[in-house]
């Protein structure tokens, strides 16, 4: 069984046309800025990912909801030895960490780029599942973004729940 | 003569980025002492000089606005000037950080020009 986020609405539409966008640029800036490495957004269709790492940080406020990573762990292992400058092998005790502030800043990001978002949306701890079998039910019923990434040719997914 | 700085951040991961940006950035810095939480750095304070202080502001145990008022009124302390670096960013807590007697405030993410920008002014400030 591989991994997914499942909402319970099945709601694909977003609350604003402009939130794919921000969120892409909020993903590309963080990975720009503090890993080193451009992502990329695939040309064609949707990378298959391995699901291994899943980050996630919790939205509560005005917007709740979570936003969350999902990647293999050799891609997990790549972006903190990116983060650190350190070999791959250095790197893997960090992985959660790494995912995990990814996650932070990316939401972090999100909501600073909505207007008179920042201090009407908190952000929780982030939570990094180890493994792919397991199915995430949020009970933010609401809207769905998922954005597939390509780092270093392998796929991530970033994937943003809300309710506005 | 060499800064003495101390990170503080749950991330040990950012801890070494702002450690590295610091680096990248030129500046001459001798051991840097890090902290997981805002208790953990007043345990290092007490017992080591420093010339800066960066510190996120939400974490575990003792966030960064609690570490602000324990550092303001500890002696050896209060003159250390702290830049916070933040994921937040919101107006409130960096107000709030700002009025507590924090010299600045970095958002993550950052780039090292930018931690720089942030932190010489910062320093020559102290002289």
């Amino acid at each position: 069984m591989s991994a997914r986020t499942q909402s319970p609405a099945g709601n694909n539409s977003t609350p604003s046309e402009s939130w794919p966008l921000v969120l892409r640029d909020s993903v590309k800036e963080v990975f720009s800025m503090m890993v080193g490495s451009e992502v990329m957004v695939p040309d064609q269709g949707d990378p298959a990912v391995v699901t291994e790492v899943t980050g996630m940080v919790g939205l509560a406020g005005e917007l709740c909801g979570v936003l969350s990573l999902r990647c293999s762990k050799g891609c997990a292992s790549k972006i903190a030895s990116r983060m650190l400058g350190v070999s791959i092998a250095e790197a893997a005790s960090h992985m959660s960490d790494a995912i995990g502030e990814i996650c932070n800043m990316v939401a972090g990001n999100f909501k600073a780029k909505l207007d008179g978002m920042q201090d009407k949306c908190m952000l929780s701890v982030p939570t990094i599942i180890m493994g792919g079998d397991y199915q995430l039910f949020s009970v933010a019923v609401g809207d769905r973004i998922e954005l597939p990434f390509l780092f270093d040719g392998e796929a991530v997914w970033i994937g943003l729940e809300v309710r506005s | 003569m060499s800064i003495r700085a101390l990170i503080v951040d749950d991330s040990s991961v950012m801890r070494k980025i702002v450690e590295r940006c610091l680096r990248q950035a030129g500046m001459d810095l001798g051991q840097v002492h890090e902290a997981s939480n805002g208790a953990e750095a007043l345990a290092l304070i007490n017992e080591n000089p420093f010339d800066l202080i960066l510190s996120d502001i939400n974490m575990p145990v003792m966030d960064g606005l609690e570490f602000i008022r324990h550092l303001k009124e500890m002696e050896n302390g209060k003159n250390i000037p702290i830049v916070m670096i933040t994921t937040e960013g919101g107006e409130k807590s960096v107000l709030e950080a700002l009025a507590l007697g924090a010299k600045g405030y970095i958002r993550k993410p950052f780039t090292p020009d930018q931690v720089k920008d942030h932190v010489i002014p910062v320093l020559g400030s102290q002289s």
